[in-house]
């Protein structure tokens, strides 16, 4: 990776900041969207306002409700919002953000370096930082200067991409709202919590001291929940809403063929077969490995996703520097291979079979791919049983490490490659499936020398190539399709859909033709 | 008074002479002997040919397939041997604790039918689908859990059937009678009094089977019923429902399947009903002149 100069930074952080008003303003020129209320149609009630939270459930509220620090365009390439500047050091142990002057909370309050340091905090917080705390880990302190001015400070060398990543998961929370977050909404955003009616949706307005020029392009906007994919398609095709955010990907391709536009964006979510290395049969490597070769991946991407997604072999959207398509191949759906690495297991066909697979019965797709892997078993001569639990039964099973092999999606996958150690069964240190001492040491190392690979882009390709060799080797999780969350179906009169690096609801920039 | 083999074959003939009840017969016949014979047929409900995912019903797939593929008619086929299986263990399972309950509250009267009438008030007062579930949860989810989860909630109803027949026959002359040739409690409650309690029992344990079918497909359709893979009408419904767009075929055949099965349960269970009064009264009249 190429070190930029202090120069280059600032210089390249104010053009970014000077082309986002004009690319708005052509934006809307070129489209001549129009406001109006926007209603949308989501499939989950939401948990809460804490931009920290950072889930699928909170996925269309957030940007909405907030800002980050910078942002990242569909092709991963990083873009002021509320900070105007940022600089790296040349020794990559701090990076120095400049704050946009102008900017108001949603009570009123300016956008200062304060909020700034206690969101910080609230994210270094074990208990409050939520989804934000394991970004943390790289950092050692911080402090302001001035009220326009934040320097960050990290434990060592973090590697740009990783620093970009920090910044744009920093969704500034007003100070004095930091408590009461997860209740009350406390951020700059486009629009302002107008009700909230639990179970049935909520209502926003178009925020009058918003910072962008133009935007947002709606006055209200009316999120309903639905509790049938069903219901909100049939919903949008006779016009009662606008556009059904995060729907199934089957309602989104036959609606699509009935004249609705699709929007997928770069966030995806990656399907893994999460195995429990620790348990029976799956203690032993090459019988991990053969699952690579045992999952018919095209097969679970057409049946589980509608085809809307990709094969993949590795944890990585398309959109990830470590993103290597021969994986692919080399590790496809192959009965003869796996058969021989199930024989190399030297495991009895007993003690093959003693194990379940757990399935998550509240959700159809994992309900299907389950089964589909359990024919691939048995046509390896391992008959297993599905395990199906519905509801938080799965979910105490999930999050407790509780299973031998379960189907599960791990997001983070278009972010720095090591970000994937934020989602449990990746997890380096405290692995809820896998316990401490970590039982694959080989991975633990390749993550800390894609952390350390802050030098030349063989380098950093070189500790990417590793840890991918190292996952695929080590087989305690089996990725099998990246696929589309988020996934926005609106009505042909709706433009302006902007794409969101993690596929959040961006409505600031959506109007009507 | 009890009725022999001769009363049932003219019970059975009598029933036959209604066509809807005959039409009701030859259906569910038609499904058990699928049920009973499936392992025969050339059918298989299991295995996968994703390339063939929700196909339309063609000669190769009467009912079309599934989204992995599978025969539909096949899992409707081996779905009824879940469904019957249920409907035929909840019966024996309800039979078995609610009438010999029924029987001593109604016959000794007394504590002990305070006793086991409130126990049988607290069941009742459970809404099944709730009980089941409750049960499914403790025992896991399997054909077995579902089973005696179906089974136990319809213990209720025909313990109060039988406690009420049992108060109506305890002072007949024919029990009086018995009793005074010293027959033992337990031989006038289950020799004596049970068979000339059957008619409303039997009605009962058909009305019974229509609702574990019911309760069974409810509970898969709420996904907690058989595990997949094996077939069940409940989990195809829950399945076929996404798909009423692209294979209406999918949710609409196991549904019709459903139905017809309930509707035909229901129908024999009326006509029995009305037959067995009929009977009744005409035993009463002989009994009177």
């Amino acid at each position: 990776m190429t070190t930029i100069s202090r120069r280059q930074f600032w210089m390249a952080g104010i053009a970014l900041a000077a082309m986002v008003p004009m690319a708005a303003s052509n934006t809307a020129a070129a489209q001549q969207l129009k406001g109006g209320t926007l209603r949308v149609a989501v499939l989950q009630e939401l948990a809460n306002y804490d931009p920290q939270q950072l889930s699928t459930v909170n996925f269309h509220v957030i940007k909405n409700l907030y800002d980050s620090l910078i942002e990242y365009t569909a092709d991963g390439k990083p873009e002021p919002s509320l900070a105007t500047e940022w600089m790296i050091a040349p020794d990559k142990t701090s990076v120095t953000v400049k704050l946009r002057e102008g900017v108001t909370f949603h009570s009123g309050a300016p956008f200062k370096a304060d909020s700034v340091l206690a969101t910080l905090q609230k994210g270094a917080d074990p208990k409050r930082g939520k989804n934000v705390f394991p970004t943390m880990s790289v950092v050692k302190d911080w402090s302001a200067p001035d009220e326009r001015t934040v320097v960050i400070n990290f434990k060592g060398p973090v590697p740009d991409r990783q620093i970009l990543d920090l910044l744009q998961f920093m969704i500034p929370i007003e100070a004095k709202g930091i408590d009461t977050v997860e209740t009350v909404p406390a951020g700059t955003g486009p629009f302002l919590l107008v009700s909230r009616a639990v179970g049935q949706g909520l209502r926003m307005k178009a925020n009058p001291n918003y910072w962008r020029p133009q935007q947002p392009f709606a006055q209200e906007l009316v999120f309903t929940v639905f509790s049938e994919d069903a219901s909100a398609s049939a919903a949008l095709e006779s016009g009662a809403v606008d556009l059904i955010y995060n729907g199934s990907s089957r309602s989104a391709v036959r609606l699509k063929s009935a004249g609705y536009q699709v929007f997928t964006g770069p966030g995806k979510l990656v399907q893994v077969f999460r195995i429990n290395s620790t348990r029976g049969p799956f203690r032993n490597k090459s019988f991990r490995q053969a699952f690579n070769h045992l999952i018919d991946r095209a097969g679970i991407l057409r049946v589980g996703y509608a085809g809307l997604g990709e094969v993949v072999a590795q944890p990585w959207a398309p959109a990830s520097p470590a993103f290597d398509g021969s994986y692919n191949k080399s590790h496809a759906y192959d009965l003869e291979k796996a058969k021989a690495l199930l024989k190399a297991s030297g495991l009895s066909p007993a003690e093959m079979k003693d194990w379940k697979l757990l399935v998550n019965g509240s959700e159809e797709s994992s309900v299907q791919i389950s089964q589909i892997v359990q024919q691939a078993l048995a046509k390896a001569g391992i008959p297993i049983e599905l395990d199906v639990r519905q509801g938080a039964e799965f979910v105490t099973a999930l999050l407790g490490g509780d299973f031998a092999a379960v189907f599960g999606a791990v997001g983070n996958v278009q972010k720095f490659p090591s970000r994937v150690a934020t989602n449990s069964i990746y997890r380096t240190v405290q692995n809820p499936i896998l316990k401490d001492p970590h039982p694959h040491p080989a991975y633990v190392a390749a993550i800390a020398r894609v952390d350390a690979a802050t030098g030349s882009e063989a380098e950093v390709k070189a500790a990417y190539d590793n840890l991918n060799k190292v996952l695929v080797d080590e087989a305690f999780a089996v990725p099998t399709n990246s696929y589309e969350v988020g996934l926005i179906v609106a009505s042909p009169k709706i433009g302006g859909v902007t794409p969101e690096i993690d596929n959040l609801l961006v409505a600031r920039t959506i109007g009507f033709k | 008074m009890r009725a022999g083999s001769g009363s049932i074959l003219q019970l059975l003939r009598r029933l036959c002479g209604r066509r809807s009840a005959a039409a009701s017969l030859a259906f569910l016949l038609l499904v058990a002997l699928a049920a009973v014979f499936a392992d025969w047929l050339p059918l298989d409900p299991l295995t996968q040919s994703l390339a063939d995912s929700l196909m339309p019903p063609s000669a190769a797939a009467w009912f079309g397939t599934d989204e992995l593929g599978r025969d539909i008619l096949a899992r409707v086929v081996y779905g009824a041997r879940t469904s019957l299986a249920t409907a035929f263990g909840a019966v024996v399972i309800a039979a078995a604790i609610g009438v010999p309950v029924g029987l001593v509250a109604g016959f000794f009267g007394d504590w002990r039918d305070s006793v086991l009438m409130r126990c049988i008030d607290v069941l009742l007062a459970l809404p099944n689908i709730l009980f089941a579930m409750a049960l499914i949860a403790v025992l896991g989810r399997s054909q077995a859990a579902a089973l005696v989860a179906v089974g136990i909630a319809g213990v209720p109803t025909f313990a109060r059937i039988a406690r009420a027949q049992v108060m109506a026959l305890r002072q007949l002359d024919f029990v009086a009678a018995t009793r005074s040739f010293g027959g033992s409690s337990g031989y006038i409650m289950f020799r004596t009094i049970l068979p000339n309690a059957m008619s409303p029992l039997v009605v009962q344990a058909i009305v019974l089977a229509s609702i574990a079918i019911l309760l069974e497909a409810a509970l898969a359709f709420l996904g907690v019923g058989v595990p997949p893979p094996t077939p069940s009408w409940g989990e195809m419904l829950r399945t076929g429902k996404s798909y009423l767009h692209e294979a209406p075929s999918y949710a609409v055949l196991p549904g019709l399947v459903l139905t017809l099965t309930i509707l035909s349960l229901d129908t024999i269970g009326r006509a029995l009903t009305a037959l067995l009064d009929n009977h009744d009264a005409d035993l009463a009249e002989r009994r009177g002149s």
